[in-house]
C-alpha cells in the first residue's frame, strides 16, 4: 500500500502545479482553526509537523496537498496515534481543502540564522566552552 | 413589635430577649440570698418548657451570674506535643494542611509547641487537599526525603486521594498523617477504618490506639516511606490520642531504616568486573537521594567509566554534562553495570513497587488496572528482567563497590582510567554540542511567530536561570519538553518529572513543594505551568504568595486540554465525521481565561497575556528578578499548542 500511496504522489506532483485551482486563503484561516489543523501543525504551520514554505512536500501543490488527504482517508486506525487524521471528502471539501491550502501558502516563516540569534548563539557559545570537570 | 413576634409570645414561645429580661429578674432575686438553684427555679415555666436544654449553670453563665472558672489545665502535656516532637526528630521542614477538626490539637502543638513553635515543622496552609500532597510529592522529589501532611478523615483523605496515588505511582516518599474524630463531630466525616480509603495506593498503613502507639506508628511510617520501594504511608491518629495527658511519657529514638545493598560476594564481582573491563559503562536510571547521585558520580569517575543518565526526565539521576555522561570516545563497551535501570552485563536493581502487589485489595494499587502495568514510556517502566539482575537497591549498594574498587585498583589502572576519561571528556563534548546545535536548528521554526514557540520560550528562559542554582519542578512532556536538548540538568533536582500517573492539577501544586524546598536553599523554582492543569487547584497560587515561594510560573496558555483535542479530532476522522466540532469540550474558549488576573487574585506578582515574542524575555527577566527576590512571579504567555 506504502508503495502504491508513493506512486500517486509522485504522479501528482508532475500534474501539480500547472492544476492549482486557487483556493480563498481567508476562508481557509478559518478553516484550518475550526478544523483544528493547528492541533500538530501549530497555529502558523511551523510547529510539530511544519507545513510552512517548503517544510513538507505535500505542499507542493494543490493537488498533492489533496491526494494526500484523501489517501488517508479510511486508513486509520481506530485507536490514536496522534498521527494525520483523516479528512474523507464527505467531511472536508475539495474546495474547502484547497482554501486551507492557499491559506497555508500565504504564511510565511522567516527565523533567523543561528549565527544571527543571540540567545541561540549564546546557548551554543556557553556548550562550546564548557571545560571538562565543571559540571560535576 | 412584628406581627411574628407578637404571635410568638401569645402562644406561649419567648424570645431570647424577653428570657434574659425574666431571668435577671431571677437573678435579682439570688441576690438576696437565694441560692443558685433556687434563682434558676424561679424562672417561669414556659422558660423551662420551651428551653429544655438551658441548665442552671448556663442560665446564671447567660446573665453573667458566673463565678471565675478554676485555673487548672485540662492537659499539661498533651499528647500531641510528643507527636511533634517526634516529627521534628525526624527533620520533618513542613507539614501541609488545610485546617479540620480532626487534627486540631496536633495541629495547635505544630504551631506553638516547644521553643521553636511552627519550625521543624512550619504548618503550611493549603487550599485544597490534593495541593498539600502534591506539594509534598514536589518537596520529595526535590530533596529525596519527605514531608508531612496533614489530612481531615475521610474527607480531605478523599480529596487527596489523586494525589496520593500518583506519588505512589512514582515511589515518593511522604508521610501522610489523617485524624479521626469518631466521638465529638459529625459521624458522617468518621468511618472505622479511614486508612481503606487510600489502602490500596499506598505503602503502608496503620491507626494506632493507644499514644505511645501512635508515636511508634509515626516513627514506622517514616521509615516505611523512605525504605525501598519508596512510597507515602499513612498514620490514623484520632483526636482523643492527640489531646490526651501524656504525663512523663518519654518520645522514642528513632532508629533509621537498614536498606539492603547486594552481596559482599556480589559487591567483590561488579568491582571486579569494573576495574578489569577495557571500557566499562554506567547506566544510570532513578536513584533515591542526592548521595546516590554523588556516589554514582563517584564511581564512574574511579573506573573512567562513560555514562548514560535519566537526569532530563527524572530527579536523582546522572548529572546530564558531566565529562563522563554520553556515548564516550568508544560505544563497544565490554561491560555494563544498571543502577536502578538495565545494564547489559549486571544491573542492580531495588524492589519495585510490584513487590508490593499482595497488598492491593482493589487492582488499582500495586496491581494496576491493566498489563501492561505502566505506559512505555514512563519513568518507572520496570527494566526487562535479565539473569543478571541484582535485586537490591543501587544507592545502599554504591559505598561498598566503591570501598572494593579502591582496594583492588592499582596504580597502573588508575593511569589507565585517567586517559580514558579524557577521552570520554573529550568526545561527550563533542557530542554534546553537536547535539545542542542540530536541536537549535530544529527550533529556529517560528521563531517569530505568535502565539509563542515553545521552543522559544524555553531557550530564552534558559538564558535567564543557566547561572542560578535552578529546579524545573513541572512535567515538560505537553510543553514538547524542549528542556531535554536545550538545557543543562546536572543537579539531583534540576527536573523533578512526570506526575506520577498524569494526573492534572500536579503541577502547580508539586511546583510549590519544591519552592518550598528551595526557599532556604538559596534556589529557584521554574513552573512550566499547563492551563488546565492550573485549573483544577489555583489556591496552590495563594500558598506560593503566603510564604514567599520563590516559584516563577510562566504559563503554557494553549487554551485547551490539548492532547484531548487531538485525540476527539482523530477520532471524528476515523468515524468519517471531521474535527471541526472537536473542540467541543476539549477547549478553554468564550471567553479565555486571564492567568495574570487569576494569579493576582492570590496575591502573586502577574503579566500577560504575552503574544508579541519579542515581549518574552523581558517578562520572563522580570519574573527571574522577582523570583530570586523571593517572592512567586506569573506570566502568563499565549503559546503554540505543542
Amino acid at each position: 500500500m506504502k508503495t502504491l500511496n508513493l506512486i500517486l504522489v509522485l504522479i501528482f506532483m508532475q500534474q501539480a502545479r500547472a492544476q492549482d485551482l486557487g483556493g480563498n486563503a481567508e476562508e481557509g484561516e478559518r478553516l484550518y482553526y475550526d478544523f483544528a489543523c493547528y492541533s500538530c501543525h501549530g497555529y502558523n504551520a511551523t510547529m510539530r509537523v511544519p507545513l510552512v514554505g517548503d517544510a513538507s512536500g505535500i505542499m507542493n501543490s494543490e493537488q498533492l496537498f489533496l491526494t494526500y488527504l484523501r489517501l488517508r482517508a479510511d486508513q486509520n486506525p481506530v485507536n490514536p496515534k496522534n498521527s494525520m487524521p483523516n479528512y474523507a471528502v464527505s467531511t472536508l471539501s475539495d474546495e474547502q481543502a484547497v482554501d486551507i491550502y492557499a491559506y497555508l501558502r500565504s504564511l510565511n516563516d522567516d527565523p533567523p540564522e543561528l549565527a544571527d540569534n543571540p540567545v541561540m548563539q549564546e546557548m551554543l557559545d556557553a556548550a562550546k566552552a564548557r571545560g571538562k570537570g565543571n559540571e560535576k | 413589635m412584628t406581627d411574628a413576634k407578637r404571635n410568638k409570645e401569645k402562644s406561649g414561645e419567648i424570645s431570647r430577649r424577653a428570657f434574659l429580661g425574666t431571668s435577671a429578674g431571677a437573678a435579682a432575686a439570688s441576690l438576696l440570698g437565694k441560692s443558685e438553684g433556687a434563682a434558676a427555679q424561679t424562672a417561669p415555666p414556659a422558660v423551662r418548657a420551651t428551653l429544655p436544654g438551658q441548665s442552671a449553670e448556663a442560665a446564671d453563665r447567660d446573665i453573667g451570674n458566673a463565678r471565675p472558672p478554676v485555673a487548672v489545665r485540662a492537659v499539661r502535656r498533651p499528647g500531641s506535643d510528643l507527636m511533634v516532637q517526634v516529627l521534628r526528630d525526624l527533620e520533618i521542614e513542613y507539614v501541609a494542611a488545610n485546617p479540620a477538626a480532626s487534627f486540631e490539637g496536633l495541629q495547635e502543638s505544630i504551631i506553638n509547641y516547644g521553643d521553636t513553635p511552627n519550625k521543624m515543622p512550619e504548618f503550611i496552609s493549603a487550599l485544597h487537599e490534593e495541593s498539600s500532597v502534591d506539594m509534598a510529592h514536589g518537596y520529595a522529589k526535590a530533596e529525596g526525603r519527605p514531608m508531612a501532611v496533614l489530612l481531615h478523615g475521610t474527607l480531605g483523605l478523599m480529596h487527596s486521594s489523586m494525589a496520593i496515588y500518583q506519588a505512589y505511582q512514582y515511589q515518593t516518599p511522604i508521610l501522610l498523617i489523617a485524624g479521626r474524630d469518631d466521638t465529638n463531630f459529625l459521624r458522617s466525616q468518621s468511618a472505622n477504618d479511614i486508612a481503606g480509603i487510600v489502602r490500596s495506593i499506598t505503602k503502608w498503613d496503620a491507626h494506632p490506639r493507644t499514644l505511645a502507639g501512635a508515636l511508634d506508628a509515626i516513627q514506622e511510617g517514616y521509615r516505611q516511606a523512605i525504605t525501598p520501594p519508596c512510597g507515602p504511608a499513612l498514620v490514623v491518629l484520632d483526636t482523643e490520642l492527640q489531646k490526651e495527658e501524656a504525663g512523663d511519657m518519654q518520645v522514642p529514638a528513632y532508629v533509621p531504616p537498614q536498606i539492603t545493598g547486594i552481596s559482599t560476594g556480589e559487591v567483590r564481582a561488579v568491582a571486579k568486573a569494573l576495574v578489569a573491563a577495557r571500557n566499562p559503562r554506567i547506566a544510570v536510571g532513578k536513584l533515591r537521594t542526592a548521595r546516590g547521585v554523588s556516589d554514582a558520580v563517584e564511581l564512574a569517575e574511579l573506573v573512567g567509566a562513560s555514562t548514560s543518565t535519566r537526569a532530563t526526565l527524572v530527579p536523582m539521576s546522572f548529572p546530564q554534562r558531566h565529562p563522563l555522561c554520553g556515548p564516550g570516545s568508544d560505544t563497544d563497551y565490554d561491560y555494563t553495570l544498571g543502577l536502578e535501570t538495565g545494564g547489559i552485563q549486571a544491573a542492580i536493581i531495588g524492589p519495585h513497587r510490584r513487590t508490593l502487589e499482595g497488598r492491593d485489595v482493589t487492582g488499582i494499587g500495586y496491581g494496576f488496572i491493566r498489563e501492561p502495568p505502566t505506559p512505555l514510556w514512563g519513568p518507572y517502566a520496570p527494566p526487562k528482567p535479565s539473569h543478571n539482575d541484582m535485586h537490591a537497591d543501587a544507592e545502599a549498594s554504591l559505598p561498598a563497590i566503591i570501598a572494593e574498587v579502591h582496594k583492588i585498583m592499582s596504580s597502573s589502572m588508575s593511569n589507565a582510567v585517567a586517559v580514558r576519561s579524557k577521552q570520554h571528556a573529550a568526545a561527550n563534548h563533542e557530542a554534546a554540542v553537536a547535539a545542542l546545535k542540530k536541536a537549535l536548528e530544529d527550533r529556529r521554526r517560528g521563531w517569530h511567530g505568535s502565539p509563542i514557540s515553545l521552543a522559544r520560550l524555553y531557550a530564552e528562559l534558559w538564558i535567564l536561570i543557566k547561572d542560578e542554582d535552578w529546579c524545573l519542578a513541572s512535567p515538560t512532556q505537553f510543553s514538547s519538553g524542549h528542556n531535554r536538548v536545550l538545557w543543562d540538568h546536572n543537579k539531583p533536582y534540576s527536573h523533578l518529572g512526570m506526575h506520577g500517573a498524569g494526573g492534572i492539577g500536579y503541577c502547580i501544586g508539586a511546583s510549590t513543594g519544591a519552592a518550598l524546598a528551595a526557599k532556604h536553599r538559596d534556589r529557584i523554582v521554574i513552573n512550566i505551568q499547563c492551563d488546565g492543569d492550573l485549573n483544577m487547584v489555583p489556591g496552590a497560587l495563594w500558598t506560593a504568595a503566603h510564604y514567599r515561594l520563590p516559584m516563577l510560573v510562566v504559563m503554557h496558555n494553549n487554551r485547551a486540554w490539548h492532547q484531548e483535542l487531538m485525540y476527539a479530532q482523530y477520532m471524528a476522522g476515523v468515524r468519517g465525521r471531521g474535527g471541526d466540532r472537536a473542540h467541543i469540550g476539549t477547549t478553554l474558549r468564550d471567553p479565555f481565561i486571564s492567568y495574570a488576573k487569576m494569579g493576582e487574585a492570590y496575591g502573586v506578582e502577574s503579566e500577560g497575556p504575552i503574544s508579541d515574542p519579542s515581549k518574552l524575555f523581558a517578562a520572563l527577566k522580570r519574573g527571574v528578578d522577582t523570583v530570586k527576590q523571593g517572592r512567586p512571579y506569573l506570566i502568563d504567555v499565549l503559546t503554540q499548542p505543542r
